[in-house]
């Protein structure tokens, strides 16, 4: 009796085996009979603020991919307003729930992004990230380089009210208002002379913004620094007309009838979670006019690309899951296809080095050189990454192309290391990284593979879910980091790399980096006021920082979008800049 | 039975203000803060410090206790932290509703799924029914909702192409079917396996068996003496989902872009949003002890035996 | 001794007429096997990585396929049995030992201390699992390491393994209250029943009367409960490492291959579904058993 039960539990397995194998058969069958057919949905797993990107980057050498060219601004027929006939002048695409649409507030690029169609700021960068006249027509800059004076145009805001001198003050001392509790106001303008005391509740006003008159604004910095006109451009900045804020409450910003600015298009609905409606603002100044009617943002993510397949959205950005589809020359989406030029980002493994064994110059080194980060790029991140040979992103001001100080070399990273203090006795070293919302941590485990099998040296991974991994990192808790998380730049000025997180000063500076020369060069750039003589010192910094080795750059991103053909002129910048007044929609 | 409705009811206050005061401590103590996250890698302890101070969080626990509840009491829940100045309650309400469908429609269905398949896998007990249709829901409800979600969107929505991928337009439109389906998968087999097992148990025992030898027919059996007392570990069941139905559905709500209460849960959690976290908090909170308090009712109508306190 | 085999025959003769239930039983096994045995049956380590083979369709190299830094998938599932034999019962051990003492207690004593009991366990279930779980992830997680380390363990930790311990912790006490709760239920109606208060009346002592009576006469919807949460901590170990504090990279757990590879879901399903249907194979199987034990061991039902 007992051996017959235990036949039948055995014979029992057995099947169950069978059935496995056969429903993975079955799986696999029905997986590779489906290959080839291409339809798509975005994965809508939450994702942290500076989640890596799940898009695809731009391979100069892929030959199938068009790179969009920024396109010269082609001012829209004789800034004639609204086409008609045949063409519905009607955007709709894809769009992030934006944690704000208060300039004064904005600090991530989602909020940005809608802010600067609906408001606008003395200053602005153009599709080539220069720094062009908007609000104020032309500048005068005193010749200790600490005081600017604006001239303003004619304009108005959406509302019909003229921007004078006096929504620019409004909208500064706004921002350096405590109450308003701007956690940027610092960074973008305290610079200017008074904002700081402003901030702290010292003083009424910010003593370093005076209205000359109706149309002349002068504004007084601290130091001569040359990248102050650049942080203008940043929303914080815009212009705001003040009985409109101060009517709209606290959700001002959010409603159609209180949020007046002097952007290319004004807000016509908010409809939270759902959708965002823009209107084309006819008041607008600038050229080329919108010709857009309406833009409609679709806040619901999820499957953009069926959408756009069936034509619910006119444009989509392109998600992990459908590159390699889009990216074959033989797909008829890979016409529509734009690339876009890699973000002013850096994504980077960094070092403490103050901790061992990242003390030793030797090691950090050697990290640098057992790196395969081509490979990496390609094969884990699926290319959403441009490689990093130095530090500044290629679309930089000021970027050095000729860079390259770490190729992959695997003998010259053992020599190094067998050169260090620590050959033969490594202590134990931790790799920390935000790891949150399902996002690949692929890449580390693939350095972390690369350190132990090309130098023998084994890596913990430290995964923190993303506030843990800032307030640590705030805390220089870490021994290395990053990968996942990486810096994005704010305004197109190599100090907001280099000087921020290099120098010895700065409080971004989480590898308790300090090198004098470095810091010599970092502070004579900053008030430098030839933009060559400049580039020129930036350069000298980079370099040496590579050499020190304080990080192993790893990537900058870049991003698909699919384009439908009858939207037209849409730019793909690296940063966020207005760019719908461009878009025409011939439909 | 007033007595007890009336402790269970004062429980409530004591309960939600328990519930509030961990989760305040939890904010004010435990790791990450929101205004560092605002600020994202940026650090500048200053801002942070005076924003800090303009929003209240640096003020003493208990104070910033007090305000909330008093503010609450006057139906004022706070500003979210990551939607500036957006109100908590405007935030949730809308997205609630929208969970709170989804998930009635999915327990309902799952009721109506389950129940009928627990009492005829029951009454054929050990026949091929039986195993087929407990083979069947437990093998669909073991696959983690990371797993069938993907699977059946891949099935319906990539290759047959018969069903939306995502989105929301409301109930009775074709994109909520597969999030129903999906969330149904559930609470059928959970109330199909607790059905048949109560069933199994209580036709087992001697009042039934007497029943049915005195010669009752067989559905006055099961409707009088077993239906009614396999309900009563069900009604536990029952209460645990509706508590978990709040949210459990993040990663379908997340996989299929329903903007429900789920994803702006997962999101207040990552971006420490206190005031739509606690906001949550107390709904699911209360909905529990509502729930329980049901429940209990329920268990001394349908057993008198039990004697509630 | 002679009448206790013979039980223990009944026992198995009506546990193996329930085909669900020996087919449940044969999974575990294999998963138990399985997880003992990984070394010697894994042809591959569950960190080997192969750049230039990544995301491979199943081939007799690698019978699973590979995933997105091409490891073998069938080796890494099979590590992975490992993980879950691991975090699975030590987890629903914590749950089961909290669950049964604070239910039994409020279901026998009534009174406070059933209102007590019941009211921290209300309290529990109120409160969003999640972000105690965080919590108590963040400032675990260093402590554990540091004295795993202290005690010779590093290598433990370096691998990722030793974060199991954290997971275990933190999902056993957050996943209580329902145990207790049910518990609770099922000793208020066995409470009443005549031989409880038969017992009663000959002056059992309540511990012995708890621990010979009650409890085990609310035990079997218990193990359906738990048969149920066995697979429910592997799902709940994957929430946390959706959330980046589940078992740390490179240890492979099941919840993680599917994490880690959801992005691709689309483009290659095979990478999310079989650990997934792995996973649901396995809690299957743990409530097939549950059944099987309850058909057997409830003396109760009508055969």
């Amino acid at each position: 009796m007992p051996n017959r039960r235990i036949l039948i539990i055995l014979g029992v397995i057995l099947v169950a085996l069978a059935v496995m194998c056969a429903g993975i058969g079955a799986a696999v069958l029905f997986f590779s009979a489906s290959a080839g057919v291409f339809t798509s949905q975005v994965p809508a797993v939450v994702q942290p603020q500076t989640a890596p990107p799940n898009t695809q980057p731009n391979q100069p050498q892929a030959p199938n991919v068009t790179p969009a060219k920024p396109q010269p601004t082609r001012p829209a027929q004789g800034g004639a307003p609204a086409p008609s006939g045949g063409v519905s002048g009607i955007l709709t695409i894809p769009g992030g729930e934006p944690p704000t649409l208060d300039p004064a507030l904005a600090q991530d690029s989602t909020s940005a992004a809608y802010i600067v169609e609906l408001y606008s700021g003395l200053v602005t960068l153009d599709q080539n990230l220069d720094i062009v006249p908007d609000l104020a027509t032309k500048w005068e800059i005193s010749d200790d380089g600490k005081t600017y004076t604006f001239h303003l145009r004619d304009a108005k805001f959406s509302n019909g009210k003229v921007v004078n001198a006096d929504a620019f003050k409004y909208a500064i001392e706004r921002a350096c208002d405590a109450a308003t509790a701007s956690v940027v106001a610092d960074s973008y303008l305290g610079d200017i002379v008074g904002a700081r005391s402003k901030l702290r509740g010292q003083t009424k006003d910010v003593s370093g913004v005076k209205v000359v008159d109706d149309k002349t604004l002068q504004i007084t910095i601290d130091a001569p620094k040359a990248y102050f006109l650049a942080k203008l451009t940043y929303p914080t900045a815009f212009a705001l007309d003040r009985q409109s804020v101060e009517s709209g409450g606290k959700t001002w910003a959010s409603n159609p009838k209180s949020a007046i600015g002097s952007g290319a298009f004004k807000l016509a609905k908010y409809d939270l979670g759902q959708s965002i409606v823009l209107q084309r603002n006819d008041q607008y100044y600038g050229t080329p006019k919108p010709t857009l009617n309406e833009v409609h943002y679709m806040l619901s993510g999820g499957s953009t690309m069926t959408r756009y397949q069936t034509g619910e959205l006119d444009a989509t950005p392109v998600g992990l899951n459908d590159i390699d589809a889009v990216l074959d020359t033989n797909n008829p989406l890979n016409k529509e296809l734009h690339a876009v030029e890699p973000t002013m980002s850096l994504f980077y493994v960094g070092f403490d080095v103050k901790k061992p064994p990242f003390d030793d110059i030797n090691v950090r080194q050697a990290f640098n050189y057992a790196i395969d980060k081509q490979k990496i790029l390609d094969v884990v991140l699926h290319k959403t990454q441009l490689p990093a040979k130095g530090i500044l992103p290629p679309g930089m001001p000021g970027y050095n192309p000729n860079l390259d100080p770490y190729p992959f070399d695997v003998s010259k990273a053992k020599q190094l290391l067998a050169k260090s203090k620590y050959a033969g006795k490594m202590p134990d070293i931790t790799i920390s990284v935000s790891g949150a919302g399902g996002t690949a941590a692929g890449s580390v485990e693939a350095i972390v593979e690369m350190y132990k099998q090309n130098l023998g040296v084994d890596v913990q991974i430290e995964q923190l879910e993303w506030a843990t991994y800032l307030n640590d990192l705030k805390g220089h808790r870490f021994q290395m980091f990053g990968v996942t998380a990486g810096w994005i730049a704010d305004y197109p000025d190599p100090q907001d790399f280099l000087d921020i997180l290099f120098h010895s000063g700065s409080r971004d500076n989480n590898f308790n980096y300090a090198n004098s020369q470095v810091d010599q060069l970092l502070e004579q750039a900053r008030v430098e006021r030839d933009q060559n003589k400049r580039y020129d010192l930036y350069h000298k910094a980079e370099q040496m920082i590579l050499q020190d080795a304080p990080i192993v750059p790893l990537g900058h991103d870049v991003e698909y979008w699919l384009v439908k053909p009858y939207v037209q002129n849409m730019p793909f910048p690296p940063m966020i800049i207005p760019k719908l007044k461009f878009v025409t929609v011939a439909k | 039975m007033f007595a007890f409705l009336i402790k269970r009811l004062l429980w409530l206050p004591i309960l939600l203000n328990a519930v509030g005061i961990i989760t305040f401590a939890l904010g004010l103590y435990g790791p990450g803060d929101p205004v560092e996250v605002m600020l994202g890698p940026r650090s500048n302890p200053e801002a942070v410090a005076r924003v800090r101070r303009e929003l209240g969080l640096d003020r003493p626990f208990f104070e910033q206790y007090v305000l909330y509840v008093d503010r609450a009491l006057h139906g004022d829940f706070g500003e979210s932290l990551k939607y500036r100045g957006q109100p908590v309650g405007e935030l949730i309400t809308k997205r609630l509703w929208v969970s709170l469908q989804l998930n009635l429609a999915s327990l309902a269905l799952g009721m109506a799924l389950g129940i009928p398949l627990g009492i005829l896998a029951a009454v054929r007990h050990n026949s091929w029914m039986d195993f087929l249709i407990v083979a069947v829901l437990v093998a669909i409800i073991s696959l983690p909702s990371f797993t069938i979600t993907p699977i059946l969107s891949y099935i319906f929505a990539v290759q047959l192409k018969v069903l939306p991928a995502g989105g929301w337009e409301g109930l009775l439109s074709k994109k909520a079917i597969l999030p129903v389906i999906i969330l149904s998968v559930g609470p059928a087999a959970v109330f199909m396996r607790q059905t048949r097992a109560s069933m199994l148990e209580v036709l087992g025992q001697d009042y039934v068996r007497t029943a049915r030898a005195k010669g009752l027919s067989s559905r006055v059996v099961l409707m009088e003496h077993a239906f009614r007392n396999a309900l009563i570990p069900l009604s536990t069941i029952f209460g645990l989902i509706l508590a978990g139905s709040v949210t459990g559905s993040f990663v379908v709500e997340n996989l299929l872009a329903i903007p429900g209460i789920g994803a702006l849960g997962v999101d207040s959690l990552f971006s420490r949003d206190y005031p739509v976290i606690i906001a949550l908090t107390l709904i699911i909170a209360s909905s529990y002890v509502l729930a329980n308090t049901l429940i209990d009712l329920t268990y001394q109508y349908l057993d008198p035996r039990i004697r509630i306190h | 001794m002679g009448l206790r085999r013979s039980r223990t025959l009944e026992f198995l003769g009506h546990f193996s007429q329930n085909p669900l239930a020996v087919i449940g039983l044969g999974l575990v096994l294999m998963m138990v096997l399985a997880g003992i045995f990984a070394p010697v049956l894994a042809p591959y380590s569950f960190r080997a990585q192969d750049l230039n083979a990544v995301n491979q369709a199943p081939t007799w190299a690698h019978p699973l396929g590979t995933d997105q830094l091409g490891r073998d998938q069938f080796s890494r599932i099979i590590w992975g049995a490992r993980t879950a034999l691991i975090v699975a019962p030590a987890t629903v051990a914590i749950s089961l030992l909290l669950g049964v003492i604070f239910g039994a207690l409020a279901g026998y004593f009534g009174g406070w201390v059933d209102a007590l009991v019941m009211r921290l366990a209300d309290i529990m279930f109120a409160f969003p699992g999640i972000l105690l779980a965080l919590f108590l992830a963040a400032t675990l997680t260093p402590r554990v390491d540091n004295w795993l380390k202290s005690v010779g363990l590093g290598d433990f930790v370096k691998t990722g393994y030793a974060s199991f311990l954290v997971v275990t912790m933190v999902l056993g006490l957050v996943g209580w209250p329902g145990l207790a709760r049910l518990v609770r239920g099922q000793v208020l109606v066995i409470k009443e029943e005549p031989y409880i208060e038969a017992a009663r009346a000959v002056g059992l002592t309540p511990g012995r009367l708890l621990w010979h009576y009650l409890v085990p006469n609310a035990l079997p919807p218990v193990i359906v409960t738990l048969s149920f949460g066995l697979g429910g901590a592997i799902v709940a170990e994957a929430t946390l490492s959706f959330f980046g504090i589940g078992i740390q990279p490179p240890a492979a757990s099941w919840g993680r291959m599917i994490i880690d590879n959801y992005t691709l879901w689309r483009t290659y399903p095979l990478l999310v579904w079989i650990p997934g249907i792995i996973v649901g194979a396995i809690q299957a199987s743990f409530s097939f058993i549950g059944d099987g034990l309850n058909d057997a061991l409830n003396p109760r039902i009508g055969r």
